[in-house]
């Protein structure tokens, strides 16, 4: 009886890949939810200002803040947050599926609070004025910390996703060892930095409302300390957070990601530096607009590279260090019982094991076999590569218009055959995928043909096993 | 391939950290009180939209205001009660579900901004419905509600291709050509869909119900406008579950016969219980005071059973292919166990209690609400156990953290 590969059918997105559509959902949900954990915090702090130094009128702000954040952050961030689990699901089933089976309980301990922290806006926002400020108070740092609490317990998970720097999770598969992975405060660090300096930019689009001088000019102030507060926590995190990287997530930064990034992102950590400085010096310049526009700037130019960051440094992982992107569990994990799925690819192919592949491609020959190399193609590598000629790092691209099926089968058999590219995955396809995959691939430029393939396929074969040997 | 070998590769390999069992009872669990809040969330927004378009008459404006807030607050408690049952079943039956949704990625993906335009829209329509606002509002919330409707069939349709794992790969390879595009809708089942759509009207029946008899120590909430928001509540309800009833015949029907469900326990009880909430709404048509928190209690009760059917029927659909949830391979993991049911109580209980307490006080006061001792120490530990929370989180992780370092 044939042994079957765990993996689940693939939705192709044109261009994009479908690693983008789930870094566009991350990236709104980030915006949304940072926002709201921030404001969280400076909620409390301005509450405790109002209630010790007797002054109502931050309350008004609050209020007005916090129905702003009904509509932003629990419209958009508290449905986009499942939304990332769908389009992970869709994306990378194998990989989510990877996540919630480690730290189901940690999501179902994040859940308990999410459910707090929605009844708890509501709570906070409609209810200033109807209960007792004392009261009010307690509600208002409990929101706090239970929506911070939310960040805790998320970021372990994300930096898992990153790897959990030791060999220790391997070993035991306890959560907490996954959990508290090398990574995992620093991240923490960064996302507790960033949440201060958004939720202080959005504040300024409430505080420029306000038609009292005096409290505008003293809101604006604090959210413009707490702005600045953020920013150079911000980047002492990122030192330390760099430092607990692994080495395939160094190299992608120093070699693979766009130049335009870092770049970007020291500008626009200047500028966002640059305006807290001004509005803390005269807040009164604050204009609704402005602030817009800055939250659009750290959204577009700041968190979207980042976030797009993050996903690429990962590879060719996504999670753990032991799921690939396109699915394929690539290594042995003892403490879970969980064995690498490559020792059966090499073996049997995956288009023989492959629960999703019609029986009609499961055996290659003339008629089907750029047919079947465009469902490897798709299967193995459109997870993080676009087959068009633009988009996410397209293949065309990739193999620099390269029609000649023997080039790509060059590739595909030695450096990807053996792992030899630290920010590739190691993938053993049996000699007659790598053919069929190589003529699809070819095909995408404009070249190839099966005649041509198969008569250069055993030279190349034979000079790849030879290094290989060597 | 082998379709029940096929189902247990997709499993994943990690396992799951506790007895299957406890999942199955969370899933369940976790699922009523989600669904009550999307019939809350549909009916509500239906009687708004009604008590809009005959707001000439002011028991109808009134209740379209209330019920334009009531459906705003449903939605965003559905969307949160929702990710556990998600989270549940995505533990013990992740080869359904993301098989599903895989197969229909654009319709997954879709549902999200669907329901941020639903919502959205639905939030203009809650700023601008006050008196004398024009009619041409009445169309953001009929947006809001189409979306939050047409969610509910993605919904719906998800969760039923999950069932259907014998037809997985004729969707996927129709005639052996391989459609990766996500783009169909592949099942549904009608009867199915609009028992939920039935049910809606039975709870939000209850539940108007009960807002009556909440508000009727409300000096500012007219008796006759409470009187008129229950006699609502027992047609809308009464009717509601006895179209449940047929439609739970019908979707009987429409259930291959082989699984038995027809004479399973749980259908027979559900249906029984349907014809008796049917009875006991009706007898409310009158708008009579009180009995309202009893029928928002039946209808919980209701929701429960129709969670325990629901299971019952997965069940039996995954039978013949040899899937039982229960045999799921566990890696059994204390600490993590240990801290979602620590959290669960403490801060559930105690900050999720602080709040709801402090909110039902609050809405049945006029004026300022002054916390009583009970209210004042509850706040306190609310704040107490999150500290303390807290705490433990960073000295475990510290511990841990230095240990692998």
């Amino acid at each position: 009886m044939t042994e079957i590969l765990g993996l689940y059918p693939t939705w192709y997105v044109p261009a994009i890949g479908s690693a983008w559509v789930m870094g566009i959902i991350g990236t709104i949900h980030v915006l949304a939810s940072h926002t709201s954990v921030g404001a969280a915090w400076l909620f409390a702090l301005l509450e405790t200002k109002s209630y010790r130094e007797n002054k109502p009128e931050l309350m008004d702000y609050i209020r007005r803040y916090g129905v702003f954040l009904l509509v932003f952050s629990y419209i958009i961030g508290s449905i986009t947050g499942p939304g990332i689990w769908y389009a992970i699901t869709v994306a990378s089933p194998r990989g989510v599926g990877g996540l919630i089976h480690n730290f189901v309980w940690v999501w179902a301990a994040e859940w308990v609070y999410f459910t707090v922290e929605v009844i708890g806006v509501y709570a906070l926002v409609y209810l200033i004025g109807k209960i007792d400020p004392k009261t009010h108070l307690k509600l208002t740092w409990s929101f706090a910390i239970a929506s911070w609490a939310t960040l805790l317990l998320i970021v372990g998970i994300l930096s898992f996703m990153m790897w959990p720097g030791n060999e220790s999770w391997y070993e035991t598969g306890s959560t907490l060892d996954a959990f508290y992975n090398l990574n995992f405060f620093a991240h923490l660090g960064l996302r507790t930095a960033f949440m201060f300096a958004i939720a202080g930019a959005v504040g300024g689009i409430l505080a420029a409302t306000m038609k009292d001088p005096a409290v505008r000019a003293e809101i604006t102030r604090f959210l413009s300390k707490m702005g600045i507060a953020g920013l150079f926590l911000g980047v002492i995190m990122w030192m330390w957070y760099v430092q607990t990287l692994p080495p395939n997530a160094r190299l992608v930064m120093e070699t693979q990601l766009p130049g335009y990034i870092a770049p970007t992102l020291f500008a626009v950590l200047v500028a966002t530096l640059i305006y807290f400085a001004w509005t803390a010096w005269r807040p009164m310049d604050l204009k609704q607009g402005f602030a817009i526009a800055m939250t659009g700037v750290i959204a577009v130019f700041g968190l979207w590279p980042e976030e797009r960051s993050r996903e690429s440094i990962r590879k060719p992982y996504v999670a753990g260090q032991y799921v690939y992107s396109n699915q394929t569990i690539a290594r042995d994990v003892p403490g879970k019982q969980i064995e690498s799925n490559l020792p059966l690819i090499e073996a049997e192919g995956v288009l023989a094991t492959h629960p999703f592949v019609p029986d009609r491609l499961r055996t290659l020959d003339d008629g089907n076999r750029i047919e079947a190399g465009e469902v490897l193609a798709k299967v193995m590598c459109a997870n993080c590569h676009s087959m068009e000629n633009d988009g996410l790092r397209p293949l065309v691209k990739k193999f620099h218009g390269a029609d000649d099926p023997r080039m790509i089968q060059a590739y595909l058999d030695g450096a990807l055959f053996h792992g030899t590219v630290d920010y590739m995955p190691r993938m053993p396809l049996p000699e007659p995928e790598r053919e069929a995959l190589a003529l699809y691939l070819a095909g995408l430029s404009g070249g190839g043909t099966p005649v041509a393939a198969s008569e250069t396929h055993d030279t190349v074969a034979l000079q790849t096993r030879e290094q290989g040997d060597k | 391939m082998d379709i029940g070998s096929t189902l247990q590769v997709l499993r994943d390999p990690a396992g799951i950290p506790s007895h299957p069992l406890v999942f199955q009872v969370l899933m369940v669990f976790t699922w009523i009180f989600h669904i009550l809040f999307v019939n809350i969330a549909l009916g509500a927004a239906t009687m708004a939209l009604l008590g809009f378009r005959r707001r000439v008459d002011p028991h109808w404006q009134r209740l379209s205001i209330a019920m334009t807030k009531v459906a705003k607050v449903s939605v965003s408690l559905l969307v949160v009660l929702g990710v556990a049952p998600l989270l549940f079943t995505q533990v013990i039956y992740d080869p359904q579900w993301y098989t599903s949704n895989v197969l229909s990625a654009g319709w997954a993906i879709a549902f999200i901004f669907t329901l941020i335009i639903g919502y959205s829209s639905w939030f203009v329509f809650y700023f601008r419905n006050k008196e004398g606002a024009g009619s041409g509002v009445f169309w953001f919330g009929a947006l809001g509600l189409g979306m939050f409707l047409l969610d509910g069939f993605i919904m719906h349709a998800l969760s039923y291709q999950a069932l259907l794992p014998d037809q997985w790969m004729e969707w996927y390879a129709p005639n052996g050509e391989v459609d990766m595009s996500g783009s169909a809708i592949h099942a549904w089942q009608t009867a199915r869909g609009l028992f939920f759509l039935a049910m809606s009207a039975t709870v939000f029946g209850a539940f108007l119900l009960a807002y009556g008899d909440y508000f009727a120590v409300r000096e500012d909430r007219p008796a006759d406008y409470l009187a008129f928001a229950r006699r609502l509540g027992g047609r809308i309800g009464g009717i509601g579950a006895g179209t449940a009833f047929v439609l739970l015949i019908l979707w009987l029907a429409g259930v291959p016969g082989e699984l038995g469900m027809w004479t399973h326990p749980i259908t027979l009880l559900l249906a029984i219980y349907l014809a008796v909430i049917a009875f006991g709404l009706w007898r409310h048509r009158q708008g009579n005071p009180g009995g309202g928190y009893l029928m928002m209690m039946l209808a919980t009760g209701m929701a429960a059973l129709v969670a325990i059917f629901r299971e019952a029927l997965r069940v039996a659909y995954m039978r013949p292919f040899g899937y039982d949830a229960l045999d799921y391979k566990v890696m059994a993991d204390y600490p993590s166990t240990a801290l979602f049911f620590l959290t669960l109580l403490g801060v559930g209980g105690l900050v999720g209690g602080f709040y709801l307490l402090t909110l039902y006080r609050a809405g049945r006061t006029d004026g300022v609400y002054q916390a009583d001792a009970t209210v004042a120490r509850l706040g306190s530990s609310a704040v107490g156990i999150l500290v303390v929370w807290v705490a433990v989180f960073f000295l475990t992780g510290l511990w841990v953290w230095l240990g692998n370092v």
